[in-house]
């Protein structure tokens, strides 16, 4: 087990720089995420750690020793691929102990370890079947068995449940992460699921174009979003955005797009009546209100999108879309007039050019 | 027009052609097999296995099967650890997609020339008095050497021009067919602290053992058919050293002997051995590979 430093990672493709200077400390025991769209350079960060892609410049330490030129081998990291990667003629169990006979391990030595992961995964039952005999959930915990076995250091998953349906995605991931719990071995995550990385991570390293826009759990990231963009990658559904200005008056208040907001004193305090903004309002935070309540807004229903539990209502205020998320959806149809809310506290401002949070506490 | 009737009528002509010429050939050979028919007179007389029997007999022809069979084994074995060793060699040394493709476009260059030129420039190589191999082997102290001319060294100097012609061209196909393989498996062989040697024979080259079988029954059948380039460099000598199964048959019926029958019956048994030989290594290797 070990903590991860990145420093000053740099990573190009001939002139194309796709990584600039990036900055990362991953304490020991944590289970990071790399989340953020595709392209964003959060694989190769992951590949460069593993020592599978070269990095243009900067060092990668793990526990202390600097790796940034040893082979893949010698970096004591197990990596569980999207494709899971297995050697497709080999049989299960060869699959899962052929890093430990590389590395010359005796078969006394080797067996105690195979049950014991083969046990924790429940793969018993298949150790002699070959892998295309396995199903994708099965591949992919025999990927993991693999990486396992070698107690290493670090665990890297890249985007290690894209492949499977969702039920199967589910539940992979709470093994993964009952695992780390009993392991405690740090990791790293990629995944471009955001849903996938709220819920599995100790920290989210929230990345786009090469570079951090945002590193923190996974609370601070969507209570607190530094940027339009995060505030827009995270959360379903997603945020609604809308041009206002602040006017003056006794309270802080934004006007724009017909809508007519409080925002909370304590959050923004440099916001100054004239100043343009882009709000942000998260669906999930807003609910049906009675007219005249603070920061109401009435709209028409457009679409009603029912999620079970609670549904998505798409509405028009004053020409614009706006969606809320309620469980009372069931009563409301296409062509009503609703009436909805949110508490100053919850309602995010960005600077329009930038993009960053205004927020200041 | 049913979609049956459709596929018998486009394939009858074709396959109608291909069993007229493969049947009348075997039948015209059996029936030669077994008169006692020869190039010196007209005459002949039903002899019925005679042939068969004499054959079973004939030292040389012994000999010659053995030669065959030692034939099969080098070159098949040779072309396929070359083109193993060469591929793996250029697959990990060479990254630069250009240079591989130059190097492949030259190793395609010897499987173009026509059997008996690549025969003739060999012999030219291997030459006491004139061959380049014998000056180089004088420029460290040894030879000169009779490659063509020593009984033990004969039958391996042709083979290596024939792994020289196959050998390059499999290097090629195994090149493109590892390019193809799925990086993941690799990269987790790496992880997996194997080495690069052990990368290739613990995970590419058994994944390719599909392909790897197919290529060796290619090698077998088209070594089986080497007449044109044992014929030119030594003719089957000295002496039988080189002598294969067909350089015999054609000594026999044609050459010298003129003994048509015989060389037909021999023929005919040479089919009979490659066609059980192959069923029962074809049969071996797609059950090894599943």
């Amino acid at each position: 087990m070990a903590n991860i430093t990145c420093t000053d990672i740099v990573k190009a493709y001939g002139a194309h720089p796709v990584i600039e200077g990036l900055q990362l400390d991953i304490p020991d025991h944590e289970f990071v995420v790399f989340l953020g769209p595709s392209g964003c350079g959060k694989s190769t960060m992951l590949r460069m750690i593993a020592g599978l892609e070269e990095v243009t410049g900067g060092r990668i330490a793990i526990g202390g020793t600097d790796v940034t030129d040893l082979p893949p081998g010698e970096r004591g990291v197990a990596m569980v691929f999207q494709s899971y990667a297995l050697y497709p003629h080999m049989s299960v169990r060869d699959n899962i102990t052929f890093g430990l006979r590389r590395q010359g391990a005796s078969r006394a030595e080797i067996e105690p370890r195979l049950t014991q992961v083969a046990e924790l995964l429940g793969l018993e039952k298949f150790l002699d079947r070959r892998p295309r005999n396995l199903s994708g959930g099965q591949q992919q915990r025999v990927a993991m068995a693999r990486a396992m076995i070698k107690t290493p250091q670090v665990f890297l998953f890249d985007e290690p449940l894209s492949n499977l349906d969702a039920k199967l995605r589910e539940k992979l991931r709470t093994e993964i992460r009952k695992i780390h719990m009993q392991l405690k071995t740090t990791t790293i995550f990629v995944t471009h699921d955001q849903l996938e990385a709220m819920t599995i991570a100790d920290r989210i390293v929230l990345m786009r174009d090469g570079k951090i826009e945002q590193m923190g759990s996974p609370d601070e990231i969507f209570e607190r979003p530094a940027s339009r963009f995060v505030a827009d990658f995270i959360g379903t559904p997603a945020m609604n955005f809308v041009h206002a200005e602040i006017v003056a008056g006794d309270r802080l208040t934004a006007h724009g797009g017909g809508m007519t907001l409080h925002l909370s004193p304590q959050a923004f305090t440099t916001l100054k009546p004239g100043q343009r903004v882009e709000l942000g309002l998260r669906p999930a935070r807003m609910d049906l209100c009675e007219p005249g309540a603070e920061n109401a807004l009435s709209g028409k229903v457009v679409l009603v999108e029912n999620m079970g539990a609670e549904g998505q209502v798409i509405t028009e205020v004053a020409g614009q879309e706006i969606s809320f998320v309620t469980q009372a959806f069931r009563s409301l149809s296409p062509g009503d007039s609703v009436c909805f809310a949110i508490s100053p506290d919850h309602i995010h401002a960005f600077d329009p050019e930038t993009g960053d949070s205004l927020r200041q506490e | 027009m049913t979609r049956k009737r459709f596929v018998t009528l486009t394939l009858v002509p074709a396959i109608g052609l291909l069993a007229t010429l493969a049947l009348v050939s075997i039948a015209g050979a059996v029936w030669f097999a077994v008169m006692n028919r020869t190039l010196r007179s007209p005459d002949y007389d039903f002899v019925g296995a005679y042939n068969f029997l004499r054959l079973l007999r004939d030292r040389r022809f012994f000999n010659a099967l053995e030669i065959s069979a030692v034939w099969e084994a080098v070159t098949v074995i040779g072309t396929l650890a070359l083109a193993v060793v060469l591929a793996v060699l250029i697959f990990e040394t060479v990254k630069k997609p250009l240079t591989r493709n130059l190097i492949c476009f030259a190793f395609l260059v010897p499987v173009l020339l026509p059997r008996v030129a690549a025969a003739f420039i060999w012999r030219f190589l291997y030459s006491p008095s004139l061959g380049v191999i014998n000056y180089l082997c004088g420029l460290v102290g040894i030879g000169p050497v009779e490659f063509l001319a020593d009984p033990s060294l004969a039958l391996i100097s042709v083979a290596v021009v024939d792994i020289w012609q196959w050998g390059l061209f499999f290097t090629v196909i195994l090149l493109k067919l590892m390019e193809t393989l799925p990086r993941d498996p690799i990269e987790a062989a790496m992880l997996d602290n194997a080495r690069t040697w052990e990368i290739h024979a613990y995970v590419t080259l058994p994944m390719l053992k599909g392909p790897l079988i197919s290529l060796a029954l290619v090698k077998a059948v088209e070594s089986l058919r080497s007449f044109d380039l044992i014929f030119v460099m030594t003719g089957g000598g000295p002496g039988t050293a080189t002598e294969t199964l067909d350089l015999y048959a054609y000594q026999m019926g044609i050459n010298m002997g003129g003994r048509i029958s015989y060389a037909s019956a021999m023929s005919l048994l040479l089919l009979v051995v490659t066609t059980v030989a192959f069923t029962i290594i074809w049969k071996a290797g797609k059950k090894w590979a599943s």
